[in-house]
């Protein structure tokens, strides 16, 4: 083995294999050839293939990057950790990586070390990914999804791409998972038509893969924004094989699509609140800033299937009706429509004219209180 | 008409049975709209786990006496299967008969015509062709239906993952009230808290109704009586009731002839 080769084989010694990118990978094979590469690293290269390197594609639709955010808050393990425990290879992250698309008269110019976008076709090419879907994505105007457009493809177009060759997709957030308040009720949202990933709101057949033809099952990690944990955990858990795709889906998700783990079907936020006490004690707060159960200010927790009142959010310290603020229910598939009024009480919804149950309740109530009146007069004023 | 003071002018309107299914059914049914309204509004006059625990001890009884103690009552009466279904028919369902009273209610209250009986005994078969009130024909067939409702959509408020012998009776509901309450813009769960709440003030209109409209009137209290206590009722009042005499209808055939 000539000097060269030893210094580089020394060098590359104290390189953690296991955490190489591909490019560095290829870039050593070819430096030392392939079979001296083989007989340095054997045993990383045996215990490598037992847990084998992981590439994430994470795609941005229409959204505010909220749940990136959230899960840039991540804390043990935070992002950065869970990637090296994972070997996960981050592929592309629009806000995270640093590198971005070049264009040039509408073409993507340079290679994959210097231009992401053509990195990511590569990887659409090579398959075997996971794909991250943050952000609902719109159908309209008239099915052309052309309301989202990046580097003149539409992100319909790019969800189609990505999505055909991914061995897990993975739907972030409120809005990749059922529209989330991209699809909310307005008079442009039947223009705007925005989809999330599998599901449009609660329609399983509206979903943009169906609208797309293609078939793959997709995991929701709804939330406005999801909790870091919900999703890391999901990922760990499809990375590390705990969850068999498409085999598991059954009996792990629920009819959402959602982890039965994080989104209990038997439970909801209101069971765990820290201000359950309250609710029980029949302290109900009328004002904003009490200590008491939230209920009649809006609270949705009675009906959002979450473990945040168990998980905590923000490093497990709070949660957002322990801050005060009414649970607005951000992991159901009707949201936001379903939540709204945010705060106002669930029943008192308008039902019919615009008028809530109650108010239509007690005007019933009190019409057959008046009549019975009448009746009760006429009656005894007959003498019959 | 026979005379006022004649035994054979009293009956069973009521049997034992049915005097226990009213009594049970009443009482169940205040003590659930009562202890639901307070879990639901925050009385405080007693604890959430005393309302409660009322309102899961109500919950059973209510629904023995309605969907066993109550069809036993009214499949026990009339022979053979026809002659069963006609009893119910005939006692519970609103026929073309019953608009017709109905109409004729209705007439009354604007002073035109005498008020028409509904209480009708056939001495000859010796048995009721009818007795419930018109609106009351109506009501029992909504009340039945809305009892099923407010049982299913609590079902899923007691426990979300309710299941009865295996059967995941709970995600069988909700399952349905996904396919519901997308109409109404909600959730399932939100969408059968709403009904039940819904169904509530369903059954305080229609206890108005019926202690009101119904039975708020001197010449009815005979009812009272003969559902919370005696059973009986004497045919010589006529007030709302008919006695059909043995030969009557004969005689009336002859009379024709």
């Amino acid at each position: 083995m000539s000097t060269g080769i030893k210094n580089l084989v020394r060098t590359l010694d104290s390189v953690d294999f296991l955490k190489m990118d591909r490019r560095t990978f290829m870039k050593a094979l070819g430096a030392m050839g392939a079979a001296t590469f083989l007989g340095t690293y054997k045993s990383d290269i045996v215990s490598a293939l037992d847990f084998a390197e992981t590439k994430l594609v994470w795609l941005h639709g229409s959204e505010c990057t909220g749940c990136s955010e959230s899960v840039l808050n991540a804390g043990n393990p935070d992002l950065v950790q869970a990637l090296q425990k994972l070997n996960v290879n981050l592929v592309f992250h629009e806000t995270i990586c640093a590198q971005q698309g070049i264009w040039n008269d509408g073409k993507l110019v340079n290679n994959a070390e210097l231009n992401s976008e053509v990195l990511l076709e590569d990887t659409y090419k090579q398959g075997g990914y996971i794909l991250v879907v943050e952000g609902s994505i719109p159908n309209g105007p008239d099915g052309s999804g052309r309301y989202l457009v990046i580097g003149n493809k539409t992100f319909k177009e790019s969800l189609a791409e990505a999505a055909k060759n991914a061995v897990a997709i993975v739907a972030v957030g409120a809005c990749a998972a059922y529209g989330g308040i991209t699809s909310a009720d307005s008079e442009v949202a039947k223009d705007t038509d925005y989809r999330g990933v599998a599901f449009a709101k609660e329609d399983p057949t509206k979903g943009m893969l169906k609208e797309l033809g293609i078939d793959k099952p997709v995991i929701n990690i709804p939330g406005c924004p999801a909790h870091p944990d919900w999703v890391l955990l999901t990922l760990g858990a499809v990375i590390l094989g705990k969850i068999k795709i498409p085999n598991d889906l059954d009996t792990l998700l629920d009819n959402y699509g959602r982890p039965k783990v994080f989104y209990p079907p038997d439970h909801t936020v209101h069971d765990n609140c820290p201000r359950r006490g309250y609710y029980d004690r029949g302290e109900l707060d009328e004002e904003v800033g009490g200590p008491g159960c939230l209920w009649k200010l809006g609270c949705k927790a009675p009906y959002a299937h979450a473990d945040c009142g168990i998980r905590r959010w923000n490093g497990s310290v709070s949660m957002c009706t322990q801050a005060g603020g009414p649970c607005i229910a951000c992991v159901e598939p009707n949201f936001p429509d379903g939540s709204r009024p945010l705060y106002v009480e669930a029943e008192d919804k308008g039902v019919l004219l615009g008028a809530n149950i109650d108010t239509v309740s007690k005007v019933a109530v009190g019409a057959a209180a008046v009549a019975a009146g009448v009746h009760a007069v006429r009656r005894m004023g007959k003498g019959e | 008409m026979k005379s006022k003071n004649n035994p054979s002018l009293v009956v069973e309107r009521y049997t034992i049975t049915d005097r226990i299914a009213h009594t049970v059914h009443a009482v169940a049914m205040l003590v659930l709209i009562i202890t639901g309204l307070k879990i639901y509004t925050g009385w405080d006059f007693m604890s959430f786990h005393s309302a409660r625990g009322l309102h899961m001890i109500a919950v059973p009884f209510l629904l023995a006496v309605n969907w066993i103690l109550i069809p036993y009552n009214i499949f026990s009466e009339g022979h053979g299967i026809f002659g069963k279904i006609s009893h119910f028919t005939d006692h519970y369902i609103f026929g073309p008969k019953d608009a017709t009273r109905l109409g004729g209610i209705i007439k009354n209250f604007f002073r035109k015509g005498r008020y028409p009986a509904y209480s009708i005994y056939d001495e000859e078969k010796g048995h009721y062709e009818t007795k419930l009130h018109p609106l009351m024909k109506i009501l029992i067939v909504l009340e039945g239906t809305a009892i099923f409702l407010i049982a299913v959509s609590g079902i899923v408020l007691y426990k979300l993952d309710w299941s009865l012998f295996g059967l995941p009776i709970a995600s069988w509901i909700l399952s349905a009230g996904d396919i519901i309450a997308p109409i109404f813009g909600m959730g399932s769960l939100q969408f059968l808290r709403a009904l039940h709440l819904l169904l509530t003030y369903w059954f305080v209109f229609e206890l108005v109704v019926h202690v009101g409209i119904l039975e708020f009137d001197p010449h009815v209290w005979k009812y009272y009586k003969a559902i919370f206590w005696s059973g009986k009722e004497d045919l010589s009042d006529t007030h709302y009731s008919e006695f059909v005499e043995k030969y009557s209808r004969f005689d009336a055939k002859e009379h024709k002839h």
